[in-house]
């Protein structure tokens, strides 16, 4: 098996383990870093086909279509990359995760559904920095639940505390450019959908951490929380709609399945790498990395939705300044990289998880280093793993079969250019995963 | 008997997730965060 620093375990070392060992962690933080730029630009393209929302389709049945794209993925992506031998070892290892995960994707539901409320009331550039301030949140449950933050020296703790604050800041110029753009007795309302979608995924990261610092997979935790997921928005869906009408208005939305689906294959992938993130940097750090997405998202909205066309130059200005504003705070935040002594500390927050679940520590300690644990079999995949790809494929197909291009002004070149820069960051950050990780 | 085992440590996970305080935390936000969408339809 090879080391994470590329040597067999028969190589000599040229330089001393505590060196490696800094090294690699040092290596692991960047990834980290690279996998929360690139969720940033992957979630934040995922918003652009809710804005669909404005063709008549119900906001709830927009989230449920979008929640069957995302489990197709969450299956498929998996299966593909790692093969469902890997999660069944991990959930073997961790079954308590399964509750955890299921609880984080009934979170997401309805943050989801949250969201698509918000954009119909506010539109997709405001209320993406409102639910942004999430990561506000990550940042608290991270430091009184897994030791984050703890014995980081005030540098860190300024950069932190002084990017959440100039983050609010931002969010409140939004808060009042929206009073502005959205229909009378309306915007408070999307305000509050899109703050209450914000802490219901601030809150989802605490069993993301839980799961990463007991060494589960990111990959494995993922397809079990699109259970909750479907789960929930299942229930949701056929609560407020009843199931014949639900029925009626997916039938009526046939032209429109595939874009949500796709949507929330998008949101897959940059979730993924939003797990990757929170597992090498830690929820306080990686959520306000990957929420870089709210820059995407501005640009998607703006250029390609055209979406602040005939507004006033004031309205212009405080959207525009208010992200910016969140964006300086997210990186005083980001580069606030974390000390040994924070580390320390998170390895005993590990600890004690590992002993309260029943977790083998050479498995967390393992999997904390971005490696396989002693003993553990290589990942394979079998013809399982190649039905569930085919199966996800084959629906997506169909779905394409029934779509129709909405009739609302695209504009395809700055489509075309935002999607190229996202593919570029898939490979740059899928490559560089994959020769540190090989995905563990 | 590996049946009886198998229960009791499922058993055993079951009550460690339930007795660890963080979990109450999201249980309790995800039942606000359906009141707030109650409130949106």
């Amino acid at each position: 098996m090879e080391s994470p620093t590329g040597m067999t375990p028969t190589a000599q070392p040229l330089i001393s383990p505590a060196v490696q060992s800094n090294s690699g962690s040092r290596h692991l933080r960047l990834l980290g870093t690279l996998s929360g730029f690139t969720a940033g630009a992957w979630l934040g393209a995922a918003e652009a086909p809710t804005k669909l929302v404005s063709i008549g389709i119900s906001p709830v049945a927009i989230s449920l279509i979008m929640v069957i794209g995302v489990f197709l993925a969450r299956w498929s992506l998996p299966a593909l990359i790692l093969g469902t031998s890997s999660v069944r070892a991990d959930v073997r290892r961790a079954p308590h995760l399964i509750i955890w995960a299921v609880l984080a994707g009934c979170l997401w539901a309805v943050a989801n559904t949250l969201t698509i409320f918000a954009i119909r009331d506010v539109g997709l550039s405001i209320a993406f920095p409102l639910w942004n301030s999430n990561s506000l949140l990550g940042i608290v449950w991270g430091f009184l639940f897994f030791n984050e933050l703890r014995q980081a020296g005030w540098r860190r703790w300024a950069g932190v505390l002084g990017g959440a604050l100039v983050m609010c800041v931002g969010a409140t110029l939004l808060a009042i450019a929206s009073s502005t753009q959205a229909p009378a007795g309306h915007s408070l309302r999307g305000v509050w959908a899109a703050l209450g979608a914000g802490v219901l995924w601030g809150t989802m990261y605490i069993p993301y951490r839980k799961a990463y610092l007991t060494g589960m997979n990111p990959l494995s935790f993922v397809t079990f929380f699109t259970f909750g997921e479907l789960g929930m928005m299942s229930v949701l869906a056929i609560g407020y709609n009843g199931l014949s009408p639900l029925w009626q208005e997916l039938l009526v939305a046939r032209g429109v399945i595939f874009w949500l689906t796709l949507g929330g294959f998008v949101w897959v992938i940059g979730d993924l790498f939003q797990q990757y993130a929170a597992k090498y940097l830690g929820i306080s750090r990686g959520i306000p990395l990957s929420n870089s997405n709210q820059l995407w998202g501005l640009l998607w909205g703006i250029f390609v939705f055209g979406e602040l066309h005939n507004r006033s130059s004031s309205a212009y200005l405080q959207v525009v300044g208010g992200s910016l504003l969140m964006m300086l705070g997210v990186g005083a935040v980001a580069f606030s990289s974390v000390s040994g002594g924070e580390q320390a500390r998170w390895k005993e927050a590990a600890q004690r998880e590992g002993r309260r679940y029943g977790v083998a520590a050479d498995y967390v300690e393992a999997r904390m280093e971005g490696r396989q644990a002693v003993g553990e079999s290589a990942p394979s995949r079998g013809i399982l793993d190649w039905l569930l790809v085919a199966a996800a494929t084959a629906i997506f197909i169909f779905f394409a079969t029934m779509a129709r291009v909405p009739q609302m002004s695209i504009h395809w070149g700055p489509a075309a250019l935002l999607t190229a820069a996202l593919l570029a960051l898939l490979v740059l950050c899928g490559v560089a995963l994959w020769r540190t990780t090989r995905f563990n | 008997m590996e049946s009886a085992e198998n229960a009791k440590a499922n058993s055993s996970r079951l009550s460690s997730v339930l007795t660890d305080t963080h979990f109450w935390v999201p249980v309790a936000v995800l039942l606000a965060g359906l009141l707030l969408l109650r409130t949106m339809s």
